[in-house]
């Protein structure tokens, strides 16, 4: 899917949110090719210091901005736009530069830092299986794909097949296809994260 | 590791000492980096959960053979993992509503600077144009316990226990122990409580390498594993 974002012109508003090791091959070629304008993510650099990803060299050269906030915070934002949640106090980041011209306020004695929620044009998720409604079942962790189906004006999930209407079982659903406007079939044999190429 | 000095213990004694404190039916979360070396040194004959960020609950030890491992059981850092009976699987926003909820009882966590307040920095690396935070924030607030592993000094030699954190924080105020490569420390009131020191270390060889005041403790004892 990432190798489809290749061939358009606009200039996409942001990257996934997450950049997972197995990802980067996509995110690093959306950066490569400068279709990103804005990173909002939790990870933005890669740790080592002999692998530069394409995003960390945009982000030195100045060319794209980085909006960095962590991990539980970005998916708690995620979710919140699927579910038309506007903003939400987490006790997670006072104190912290993350918190820094955002209302922080106590709750319990406690201080918690406003959040709003983060709606997307498009979210690009990866499951495993679909049907004709559109209902996902994913293997495996669901990270941010389940998180964020849903929360972008198109969804679009790329799966490995797409099954008869009936065979997912409703007690198995993971996301109902309420939430996925459009699936894609993934052409060949995964390759494995670990395989992934950097 | 300057010239002369005793050796420093190596990241697997570094794990034992972590998780000798796991307790039975504790549920408890590894950080990139040193902290990943706890899934292969679990105690022995207790039953421990290990939750993952990326949706992960109830997983086993890494597997180095990538032949055998089924490529969607990764955890964080991207490492395929041993799947156990019971484990479960969910999304990113349930997984960090468990962080936050304070349903972990230990986060193992990396460090670049811990301070005398328990204050964490483990976000911003030398020479990089921005920093990552991952999910260390919510782990360090909601875990009952945070614990960092990490070595004692930079590569340059600088000490990581500090009096007050030049880094950008990744969280206030959460951390209560740090296993580094010479020793065991506690941080409680303001104070670094050094408790255990590797073999062939004095609390002064520590202390030369450290910045703020150790307080050693009474029973202060050669690392032990058990």
């Amino acid at each position: 899917m990432g190798r489809g974002l290749e061939h358009r012109d606009s200039q996409s508003p942001w990257l996934p949110p997450e950049l997972r090791p197995q990802d980067f091959f996509d995110v690093s070629l959306m950066a490569e090719l400068r279709q990103l304008k804005k990173g909002i993510t939790s990870f933005a650099v890669g740790a080592r210091h002999d692998l530069i990803y394409p995003f960390e060299e945009r982000l030195a050269e100045g060319t794209v901005e980085v909006e960095v906030l962590g991990q539980g915070s970005l998916a708690e934002r995620i979710r919140c736009a699927r579910a038309g949640i506007a903003a939400f106090y987490t006790p997670v980041g006072p104190g912290t530069d993350v918190a820094k011209g955002k209302e922080v306020r106590d709750f319990n004695g406690v201080p918690h830092v406003l959040e709003t929620a983060l709606y997307a044009d498009f979210a690009l998720v990866r499951a495993w299986k679909a049907d004709r409604y559109g209902n996902l079942v994913y293997r495996g962790p669901r990270t941010f794909n389940e998180t964020m189906a849903g929360a972008a004006r198109v969804t679009i999930a790329e799966v490995d097949e797409v099954v008869p209407l009936g065979e997912l079982k409703p007690d198995q659903i993971h996301t109902a296809g309420v939430y996925v406007q459009r699936v894609v079939v993934r052409p060949a044999t995964p390759v494995t994260s670990w395989e992934t190429p950097q | 590791m300057n010239a002369g000095e005793p050796e420093r213990l190596h990241p697997s004694v570094m794990a034992m000492i972590v998780t000798r404190d796991f307790q039975d039916g504790y549920i408890v979360n590894l950080g990139v980096g040193l902290p990943l070396e706890c899934a292969n040194a679990m105690p022995p004959g207790r039953e421990i959960l290990l939750h993952s960020e990326l949706g992960l609950l109830g997983f086993g030890p890494v597997i180095s053979d990538h032949t055998k491992a089924d490529p969607y059981v990764t955890m964080v850092g991207n490492l395929p993992v041993e799947a156990l009976p019971g484990m479960v699987f969910m999304s990113h926003d349930e997984s960090f509503a468990m962080i936050r909820g304070k349903h972990l009882d230990i986060a193992v966590l990396g460090g670049l600077q811990v301070d005398v307040e328990g204050n964490l920095a483990n976000t911003q690396f030398d020479g990089k144009p921005a920093g990552n935070l991952g999910g260390a924030p919510d782990l360090a607030y909601g875990a009952k316990r945070t614990v960092v592993m990490m070595r004692h000094t930079t590569n340059e030699g600088a000490p990581k226990i500090v009096n007050r954190c030049t880094l950008p924080l990744t969280a206030p105020r959460c951390v209560t122990r740090v296993v580094t490569d010479v020793g065991v420390f506690d941080i409680e009131g303001g104070r670094v409580i050094l408790r255990e020191y590797a073999p062939g270390w004095t609390p002064e060889a520590i202390q030369q390498i450290t910045e703020p005041p150790l307080a050693v403790a009474s029973d202060v004892r050669e690392v032990s594993l058990v």
